[in-house]
């Protein structure tokens, strides 16, 4: 049987971009079907190749972090030297012959390498050209250099997360890259893509990651425009819920080793938590039933909402009083039974291993690569039913498909290719 | 005048969304699709989220609402009513998407599946947006923005060891899951002008935020390790965040992405705060912490880690000092000038007030006339030149099209509307 077509097949893109925020889109592309094709060299990989979890014993290699190769499944690796005065001959022709090019260079280095939209739309009207600089490619601050790490704080998200009393360390990763930037990205380049078939028209696209991650804070920035409000930190509560909060639940005799950078593993779980939601009085009264209707759920303070909002602090104390004597899935299992949303506050051993439902749903995918194994990659986390995508091959090595590209793609006789070779301008992984 | 182009202009979507999904038909809008927000009668409970216009509770000054909902329009429909389903169907015949928010299988329920409405229209997209998606033993479980980040592994690597987890602000599951949405709606219409034919697109909030634990998921695949919530002040110099004057700094010096700490320290010299930290005797320290790798290697040696803490201290304070006497603007501007990695931890009035924002035209003046307001709105996620993100109206009023969508363009007459509203479809 003739396997269905996926998305974005015939579909070549270009892709300078690393670190996070755009790779991680290039990576949707090419797990529907794009032939993307990554341009690095060893002595200036995607520096993502350099970071933490690396294979064990294989640390020196630029092939086994985790952290890259989660987010470049199903990608081309051409290794070609930038800096190199002959890489511009190599990258100009593999740019005219692709659909998609997408950088997310500095502006800085992006017009030292010659990557201009208003240059090559004149040689290819109908290219997709993608920029995704940090803070624009205009304005008094485009030329300040960050990555993730500073666009959470930046970009107004930090400020306004954890708990009132403590300093405004953030999301704890560097969380607009994975999800929030690489996907308003691929919104746009899908977009344009749909155009383009449908009138022939290419087009510029230039998404600034500040702008990207000013975008999602909720009703923060019209409080402050409109009511000149600005929220407070609240831990996790919120306005129209209570108890709405992180509870404390028993420690588990199950294996797991925890890390931790400044001290001895610890083998046991005892850092266990589960949430708890409770919106309406329906649930609130199915809530009491749950645990039991002791005593203090009677207490009249506690029988309106606007009452347990007045008396929270008191709230969550008796409700952790209940939740730290019964393990954090009993609770998730006892609340959801009567309709009550409860989660357990999972961690990666909880999601990769034992979640049943993610399992069910097949969401991580096990795929081979040649140094790493056989590891696990995100699945896609958004699922078309006729056309779906998947990690369809492991993420490349440094230079695995430097001779592919150059003899198969951009049609390098023999002697040119080695020529380049031997000059140091492409490598081969 | 010719009518500016839009990316999505011969779009329209049916916007069945709750607070889940609101995002996704909000980018759409924006793009210039043609969104049509569909309200019970009465209209959708959404408008009771705050905060309001001047602190002032009313379904037509909520906050939430206006900003979610910009360049929809609005009409009312009890789809509890088999009438109500029928004028769905009606809609449905005109449609490009659904997007819906919906329990699993409360659509087949109505006799609104997705089988039920591809014979309306074998063209249209049905998306949906779950807490756990359409299949698996969770999928009926309850959830909500608290529950998915939790069961998606984001809280639990969220601040400090010693406190409880907690969530993101603003609702990060439901942003996460609509802007994914999004994107598989984009492709699945991309697909559908190749081949004519509409799918199905399904989206669990667990699984939109599980990508954003960064290297958890791998750190246990690869190592057996279960990474933990890590913030702490700081340990190694310049990483962390740093109180300053009126608020606070987030420092990343690392090897590789940006200037090192020769700049650095030449920075707190000129302004006599260097300390000894001039003195050669720190020329080995340096030498280590401007490797990537090395650095990368120390972090995560415990014994190697510890037997640097007195030094790493030492600097810290020097460090920790100096900036704690400058405001965030003013440690900003002088570490990008010296390409420093030093970052304000920005409020929102901060973003107001940013001149990189205001560069760009980010912030958007949307006139509300029933108010007698223009309120400034956040703008442009992405710049398109060509086919420009835009607000092109403010968020509808309860009803607002009605007569526009069903009388013009559905052809219902004045009479069967007076019908429909005496029975409460609309």
């Amino acid at each position: 049987m003739a396997q269905k077509k996926l998305p974005f097949e015939g579909l070549r893109v270009c892709d300078f971009s690393w670190y996070a925020a755009a790779p991680v889109a290039t990576k949707w592309l090419a797990d529907h079907g794009a032939q993307v094709i990554k341009m690095e060299y060893s002595a200036r990989p995607d520096l993502i190749r350099l970071a933490m979890p690396q294979t064990p014993g294989k640390e020196q290699s630029l092939n086994v972090s985790g952290w890259f190769n989660n987010q470049n499944s199903s990608k081309l690796c051409l290794g070609l030297n930038l800096t190199h005065p002959k890489a511009r001959e190599v990258y100009h022709r593999l740019i005219m012959i692709s659909d998609v090019v997408v950088e997310n260079f500095s502006p800085r280095i992006k017009e030292g390498l010659g990557l201009n939209y208003e240059d090559y739309v004149k040689l290819k009207p109908d290219v997709i050209w993608v920029d995704q600089p940090m803070q624009g490619l205009t304005g008094p601050h485009k030329y300040r250099a960050g990555f993730g790490a500073i666009i959470t704080p930046l970009g107004g998200l930090s400020s306004l997360t954890g708990f009132s009393h403590r300093p405004p360390v953030g999301a704890g990763t560097n969380y607009t890259d994975y999800i929030i930037n690489p996907a308003h990205l691929a919104i746009a380049i899908v977009g344009a893509l749909r155009r383009r078939q449908m009138t022939g028209k290419g087009q510029h696209i230039v998404m600034a990651q500040y702008a990207s991650a000013a975008s999602i804070l909720e009703t923060a920035i019209l409080d402050y425009t409109v009511n000149n409000r600005i929220p407070a930190r609240n831990g996790n509560r919120i306005q129209h819920a209570a108890p709405h909060g992180c509870y404390r639940c028993k420690g588990e005799n199950r294996q797991g080793l925890y890390s931790s950078p400044l001290g001895p593993a610890l083998e046991m779980k005892e850092d266990r938590w589960c949430v708890i939601a409770v919106f309406s009085d329906e649930q609130w009264r199915a809530f009491c039933d749950v645990i039991g209707n002791p005593p203090w759920t009677k207490d009249p303070k506690f029988a309106t909402f606007l009452g347990r909002k007045e008396n929270e602090d008191e709230l969550d104390t008796l409700v952790q009083s209940w939740t730290k004597e019964r393990s954090a899935e009993e609770v998730m299992m006892l609340m959801q039974r009567a309709g009550v949303a409860a989660g357990v506050v999972q961690d990666a051993e909880d999601i990769l291993i034992h979640d049943p439902h993610l399992r069910a749903r097949g969401y991580y995918v096990y795929l081979d690569h040649p140094e790493a194994g056989h590891t696990a990659y995100d699945g896609i986390p958004f699922r078309l039913s006729a056309t779906p995508g998947e990690p369809r091959s492991p993420a490349p090595c440094l230079g695995e498909h430097t001779e592919f590209v150059c003899k198969e793609i951009l049609q390098m006789a023999d002697e040119e290719f080695d020529e380049l070779l031997v000059e140091g301008v492409v490598e081969v992984g | 005048m010719e009518e500016q182009e839009t990316l999505l202009g011969d779009i329209r979507v049916l916007d069945l969304t709750d607070e889940k999904g609101v995002y996704c038909t909000k980018l759409l809008a924006d793009l210039g699709a043609d969104v049509i927000k569909i309200e019970r009668p009465g209209g959708d409970p959404m408008r009771n989220i705050g905060p309001f216009f001047h602190d002032e509770p009313d379904p037509e000054k909520s906050l939430y609402w206006f900003h979610f909902n910009t360049s929809k329009r609005g009409i009312t429909l009890n789809l509890e009513t088999p009438d109500g389903r029928e004028v769905l169907k009606k809609l449905a015949k005109t449609a490009d998407v659904l997007v819906e928010t919906f329990p699993p299988g409360h659509l087949e329920q109505m006799g609104l599946g997705y089988q039920a409405l591809r014979e309306q229209n074998p063209r249209l997209v049905l998306t949906s947006i779950t807490p756990f998606g359409q299949t698996g033993p969770y999928r009926d479980f309850e959830g909500s923005d608290l529950i998915a980040q939790a069961m998606g592994g984001l809280m639990y690597i969220a601040g400090y060891l010693e406190d409880p987890p907690y969530r993101l602000y603003g609702s990060q599951a439901y942003h996460s899951a609509s802007v994914l949405a999004t994107v598989g709606t984009m492709i699945a219409l991309y697909v559908r002008e190749l081949t004519g034919e509409g799918q199905q697109v399904d989206v669990s909030l667990q699984e939109a935020v599980s990508m954003a634990m960064e290297t958890a998921m791998q750190a246990y695949d690869i190592k057996g390790e279960i990474r933990r919530r890590a913030s702490r002040p700081p340990v190694i110099p310049g990483i962390g965040l740093y109180e300053c004057q009126d608020g606070h700094v987030s420092s990343f010096i690392v090897a590789g992405a940006g200037a090192g700490w020769d700049v650095i320290v030449d920075w707190m010299d000129s302004e006599g705060m260097a300390g000894d930290l001039k003195d050669p005797k720190w020329d080995e320290l340096w030498g280590l912490v401007s490797n990537f790798r090395l650095l990368m290697a120390l972090a995560s040696d415990p014994q190697k880690l510890m037997a640097r803490l007195e030094q790493f201290g030492h600097i810290n304070e020097i460090f920790t000092a100096f900036l704690k006497s400058r405001t965030k603007g003013e440690i900003y501007d002088s570490a990008a000038e010296r390409r420093i990695m030093i970052t304000p931890v920005q409020t929102p009035r901060d973003l107001v007030e940013s001149p990189q924002l205001a560069a760009l035209g980010y912030f958007v003046d949307v006139e509300h006339p029933a108010l007698g307001a223009t309120l400034k709105y956040p703008g442009a996620p992405y710049e398109l030149p060509e086919t420009p993100w835009q607000i092109h109206r403010r968020a509808p009023l309860i009803g607002e099209h009605n007569f526009e969508i069903y009388e013009k363009e559905l052809g219902f007459t004045r009479e069967e509307l007076a019908i429909l509203k005496q029975e409460g479809i609309i």
